[in-house]
């Protein structure tokens, strides 16, 4: 422990302050282009450091795929984009092996997943098979063509934007396939402040083309070296599995939280405390995230969507959040010296 | 007060509010011994209603919280004024200045009458207001702790008042039944407080599917009720045997006291003791002044001492009987047609004396004109105020001149069982032998009892004895015990007391019944005159004591012992004419001699509650009750000093002294009354009370400008933080400290305890200075941090090294 007390001296690493400034320039930037949504920034951004995916679900038009592309720019890296639609197929995902004429061999093209950062746009639209596909290499963080096993370059970070699962044509993706994704967050319509600016703001051109990286991928890579630095000390990871427990014993939920989803919790606090220039987790930071983290994963009991949304979405979140308010926080001691 | 803190329905704060209210008519009753009758609890019972019931209404129209107990002072006042007052008042309620003069008045006479009465007390008016008071501002206090506080355990304290106090005085303590259904009533009210509590619940789960809010603590609200409880009973208990312990000489006398001299010789100090240790007082005080129209001039008698036992010498324990009021008074016992009595009438102007006993000479018939409630005494016919005292009175009274001659005497037979009081024949078993041998000398030619009478009062006033107030004193013999008589005997010097107590003994043993009697010889013709006549002025040189003695057909007669003081009667010298009346008065030429004028300042000595050394003496055990009380009430202030001296030691040198001074901060919050959930992070808990206004910036202020308070808040949250869930303890510290010196690194952790202690001083100061002064003071009297349900809330460190 004392070898990397205070999460410093490391070369890949990089000052927690550092962490919490270039963090915060990245949110500023994408503000820029999104106004009012600062949760749902901070969240992206979080996901982006604890190098987890990202599923945006909102009804379409408030700015999903703006929020993956603002952020995808702002870093310096590559991002690729595919519009998923029912007749993509997973090697237009991952890429095909195409037989060279000069070369008389079959040589791979990758596709639109190597990249940095993927924004798979209306995820839901696609066939299951293609979802598939896509959810390998997430989980993977590989590519399989033909034998041979290409390995995606850090940080992957797949952002896919679906919308509500009535919506006509879509297919919804199966829990096993939420559970791959970090977090779920929604955009929310903007205040009418923000959309009267967003009106002023669009009327010539997309503000996306004049935005510029604020972080090199060095950077990127060494502010994800730093997260996974930070310190999350006993009582804190009790209280994440705590929590997880709860929601696989509550009345109201059909499925609760799997130990992946623990897992994740962990990480994605673990970015949010460095977004705050801290090098050790808080219960604050695991609440934060709590429902992010969790909410998409569980499936409510029936008797309590009864009312509710067909996708309990809502209900979800409340629930997540009167479980976070009655799970008492540790007052744990950190690991002796 | 946080997590158990529901708002209730209107209903459910009715059930408190009756509960309560039920509770406390109960525990008053066990004040029912103390005082007789029942009217002062209905009074008591009246403002009682009007306060809780008060309350109960001004919750009802949602008044603040704040607001109610000084909403239900006013009430009480209302019905106090109403109560007492209502011919000084405006449409019968709105009291007035003169309202206020009234209770003045009531007050001052319900110090008196406490100060004088015996168990059972009379209720005078001055008692019963003094009662109603304190049953009001009890009903304000338990109100205030179910429901304002809502901490319902915590009415066992209030009700500890009445519980307690009979057993101030009574030695068998407040009735059983009424501590039983007091018991009761507390349990009930508890019972009601955990039904309010689960039903406040319940409503919070029904509303869980809709609504999730966060909800409270299933369990922790009856353990902390429970816990309080037991914790409370403890400490009564406690409390009870303390008082106990402190106070034995003072049970039987206290205040309201249980023998009749309580009040002017308070705490079994020796009336004899006091009236030696005045005696010797260089400057003699007026007592008071008479006039007596046929030139009558008598002992008067203040109080008459029957039991002769133990160390201490006291009147009859003897309840004043509130059926004998004045002004006639009953004939004297024993006293048969044939003795020549003549009324004589008197009137009596007291000047500086001021005790509770009206000086009266023996027999008295009628009494008119004093002021005040007083009663005459079965037997003694002392008469005795229980609320107001002699000072100041004018007053006139019959007399009887009883002039027995000597043949009645010696021809009275030998008295019958029923005739006197038993205490007035009955001599301990440990009599020193020398009182006996004393009694057959000198009383072994005596053929009759009248003889043998004459014959102690006459070798008491031989040769063989002179009076000496100083020789006692030196010899240490002073007083009237056996053993003091019997030095007495030995030594032959001695001054009123010792003549008297010893002639009433020898007398005793001889077979007369005997009393003692003190009070004033007849004084001294003055230079004022009322209507012709001399005014006689009685000071405090006529202070004396004399002895009484009972003869079938005649009664109590007085005697004379003492040489060189009063007069001896004629009845005592069967060789010398007995026509004159029954104590020849003595002239000026009584005025102090070498041996045997007594100097003295009998005002202070009988001074009753304005005497020096009985209100010393009252005021001490005043003073020793009033610790008692003052720390049991204090208790809780105390233990939480004690708490919050350990926390500053561990944030002075414990294992995590940031998680100490977060408690410390969260126990003063919650003192304070603000709601400190035990759910919320440190995080969330610290923003929560840096609203309070104390941290926020001043709205004039530049904008990002911080509040010092609100720095100070911060600080001690991110040293819990990181004490709590950081890497390592001191972490700053250390990494400081590698470019010091080792010994630097001390003085760095030193630095930061300290820094830490005064973070938490400026944190805590904001705090307090946010609260309004009821709740600073409830704060530290009655802090809501030492409840169960709040410790959990913050003083549960988990297992280090996890």
């Amino acid at each position: 422990m004392s070898d990397t007390e205070g999460g410093v001296g490391v070369a890949a690493a990089m000052e927690i302050d550092e962490v919490g400034d270039r963090a915060a320039a990245i949110v500023r930037n994408v503000e820029t282009v999104i106004s009012g949504k600062r949760e749902a920034v901070t969240a992206a951004l979080t996901v982006l450091l604890a190098e987890g995916h990202l599923l945006i679900e909102d009804v379409p038009g408030v700015g999903k795929t703006m929020l993956a592309k603002a952020l995808a720019r702002s870093v310096d890296c590559t991002v690729s984009r595919i519009q998923f639609t029912p007749d993509l197929l997973p090697s237009d995902v991952t890429g095909v092996s195409v037989f060279d004429q000069v070369s008389r061999r079959f040589e791979f093209k990758p596709g639109p997943v190597f990249a940095n950062i993927v924004i798979g746009d209306e995820i839901n639209r696609a066939s299951p098979k293609t979802q598939s596909a896509l959810l390998e290499c997430m989980e993977e963080r590989q590519v399989t063509a033909d034998g041979t096993t290409y390995h995606l370059e850090q940080p992957f970070t797949v952002v896919a934007t679906q919308n509500p699962v009535e919506m006509e044509g879509t297919y919804p993706l199966p829990e096993a396939q939420r559970d791959r994704f970090m977090a779920r967050i929604s955009m929310g319509y903007p205040a009418t402040a923000d959309e009267l600016a967003m009106l002023a703001q669009r009327e010539t051109a997309s503000p996306l083309d004049s935005l510029e990286p604020v972080v090199s991928l060095a950077e990127l890579r060494a502010m994800i070296e730093t997260v996974q630095r930070v310190f999350t000390s006993e009582p804190v990871k009790a209280y994440a599995v705590d929590l997880a427990r709860a929601t696989r014993e509550d009345r109201q939920l059909r499925l609760g939280a799997s130990p992946r989803a623990t897992l994740q919790l962990i990480r994605a606090a673990k970015a949010h405390a460095a977004m705050h220039g801290r090098d050790f987790v808080l219960p604050d930071d695991v609440d934060a995230l709590a429902v992010p983290v969790l909410a998409h994963r569980l499936v409510p009991t029936s008797r309590a969507v009864g009312g509710h949304d067909h996708d309990g979405g809502p209900l979800i979140d409340q629930i997540v959040r009167r479980i976070v308010g009655e799970t008492p926080v540790p007052v744990g001691s950190a690991r002796r010296e | 007060m946080g997590p158990d803190r529901y708002p209730l329905t209107r209903a459910q704060s009715l059930a408190l509010s009756g509960a309560s209210l039920l509770l406390l008519l109960v525990a008053t009753t066990a004040l029912g011994p103390l005082i007789a009758g029942s009217g002062w609890w209905w009074a008591g019972a009246v403002v009682a209603v009007a306060v809780i019931g008060g309350g109960a209404a001004l919750r009802a129209v949602r008044t603040p919280p704040s607001l109610v107990p000084p909403l239900e002072l006013v009430v009480m006042l209302l019905a106090l004024t109403l109560l007492f007052a209502g011919g000084t008042s405006l449409a019968l309620v709105i009291p007035t200045a003169e309202t206020f003069a009234v209770f003045g008045e009531l007050t001052e006479g319900a110090r008196r009458t406490i100060e004088q009465q015996s168990v059972p007390a009379i209720p005078v008016p001055a008692l019963v207001f003094a009662i109603t008071v304190g049953v009001g501002l009890i009903a304000v206090f338990l109100d205030l702790l179910v429901q304002t506080v809502r901490v319902p355990a915590l009415a066992a304290i209030p009700m500890l008042v009445p519980v307690l106090v009979p057993g101030l005085f009574l030695a068998e303590g407040a009735d059983a039944p009424a501590l039983v259904l007091t018991a009761a009533a507390y349990l009930l009210l508890l019972r009601v407080d955990v039904r309010v509590r689960r039903a406040a619940e319940l409503v919070q789960e029904d509303d869980r599917d809709d609504a999730p809010v966060v909800s409270a603590p299933k369990r922790a609200p009856i353990v902390s009720t429970m816990g309080a409880s037991l914790g409370l009973a403890a400490i009564g208990l406690v409390a009870a045997s303390v008082i106990a312990a402190a106070t034995p000489s003072v049970s039987t006398s206290f205040l309201v006291g249980t023998g009749g001299p309580a009040t002017l010789f308070a705490r079994g100090v020796s009336p004899y003791v006091d009236l030696g240790r005045d005696l010797r007082r260089p400057e003699p005080v007026p007592a008071f002044s008479y006039v007596s129209p046929e030139g009558e001039r008598p002992y008067f008698t203040l109080l008459t001492i029957e039991r002769l036992e133990g160390q201490v010498w006291s009147a009859t324990d003897r309840a004043v009987d509130g059926d004998n009021t004045l002004g006639t008074l009953p004939g004297p016992d024993g006293l048969d047609d044939d003795v020549l009595v003549e009324p004589r009438p008197i009137a009596v102007q007291v000047d500086q004396v001021r005790t509770a006993w009206l000086p009266v000479p023996y027999p008295t018939t009628e009494v008119s004109g004093v002021s005040g409630s007083w009663f005459w005494d079965q037997g003694t016919l002392n008469v005795r105020s229980v609320d107001s005292t002699t000072l100041g009175q004018q007053y006139r009274l019959t007399h009887l001149d009883v002039r027995p001659d000597v043949t009645q005497l010696r021809s009275a037979p030998v008295p019958s069982p029923g005739a006197v009081a038993d205490a007035t024949r009955r001599l301990p078993e440990d009599v020193p032998p020398i009182i006996a041998e004393t009694a057959a000398a000198v009383t072994a030619s005596a053929p009759t009892r009248y003889d043998a009478a004459v014959a102690i009062q006459a070798y008491l006033r031989g040769s063989d004895f002179e009076y000496s107030e100083s020789a006692p004193v030196a010899e240490g013999y002073d007083g009237a015990g056996f053993d003091a008589i019997a030095a007495f005997l030995e030594q032959g010097a001695g001054y009123c007391v010792h003549f008297a107590s010893t002639m009433a003994v020898l007398a005793r043993e001889v077979g007369i019944p005997s009393r003692i009697s003190i009070g004033y010889t007849a004084g001294t013709p003055g230079d004022g005159r009322v209507d012709d006549q001399i005014v006689i002025e009685v000071d405090s040189h006529d202070l004396h004591a004399w002895p009484e003695l009972y003869f079938e057909g005649v009664g109590w007669v007085p005697f004379e012992p003492t040489p060189g003081r009063g007069s001896v009667p004629d009845y005592s010298r069967p060789n010398a004419g007995q026509t004159a009346p029954g104590v020849v008065p003595t002239g000026p030429a009584a005025t102090p001699g070498a041996t045997g004028r007594p100097e003295g300042d009998p005002d202070r000595a009988l001074g009753g509650p304005g005497g020096t050394a009985s209100a010393g003496a009252q005021a001490a055990q005043l003073g020793l009750i009033g610790l008692a009380v003052t720390l049991v009430l204090l208790l809780p202030a105390m233990i939480r000093i004690g708490v919050r001296a350990a926390r500053r030691g561990g944030i002075r040198s414990g294992e995590r002294p940031a998680d100490a001074a977060w408690r410390e901060l969260l126990a003063t919050a919650v003192d304070l009354g603000l709601p400190v959930d035990p759910r919320r992070t440190v995080r969330g808990l610290a923003a929560e009370l840096a609203e309070r206004p104390a941290f926020r910036a001043d709205p004039e202020s530049p904008p990002g400008e911080r509040v010092e308070a609100r720095a100070a808040l911060e600080r001690v949250r991110d040293a819990v933080e990181r004490e709590r869930y950081g890497r390592v303890r001191g972490r700053d510290a250390a990494v400081d400290a590698e470019s010091v010196a080792p010994a630097g690194a001390e003085d760095l952790e030193r630095a930061r305890r300290s820094a830490l202690a005064a973070d938490l001083e400026a944190s805590s100061d904001a705090l307090r200075a946010d609260a309004p002064a009821v709740r600073r003071v409830a704060a530290v009297l009655l802090p809501g941090s030492l409840r169960p349900s709040a410790r959990v809330a913050f003083g549960r460190p988990a297992p280090p090294g996890e």
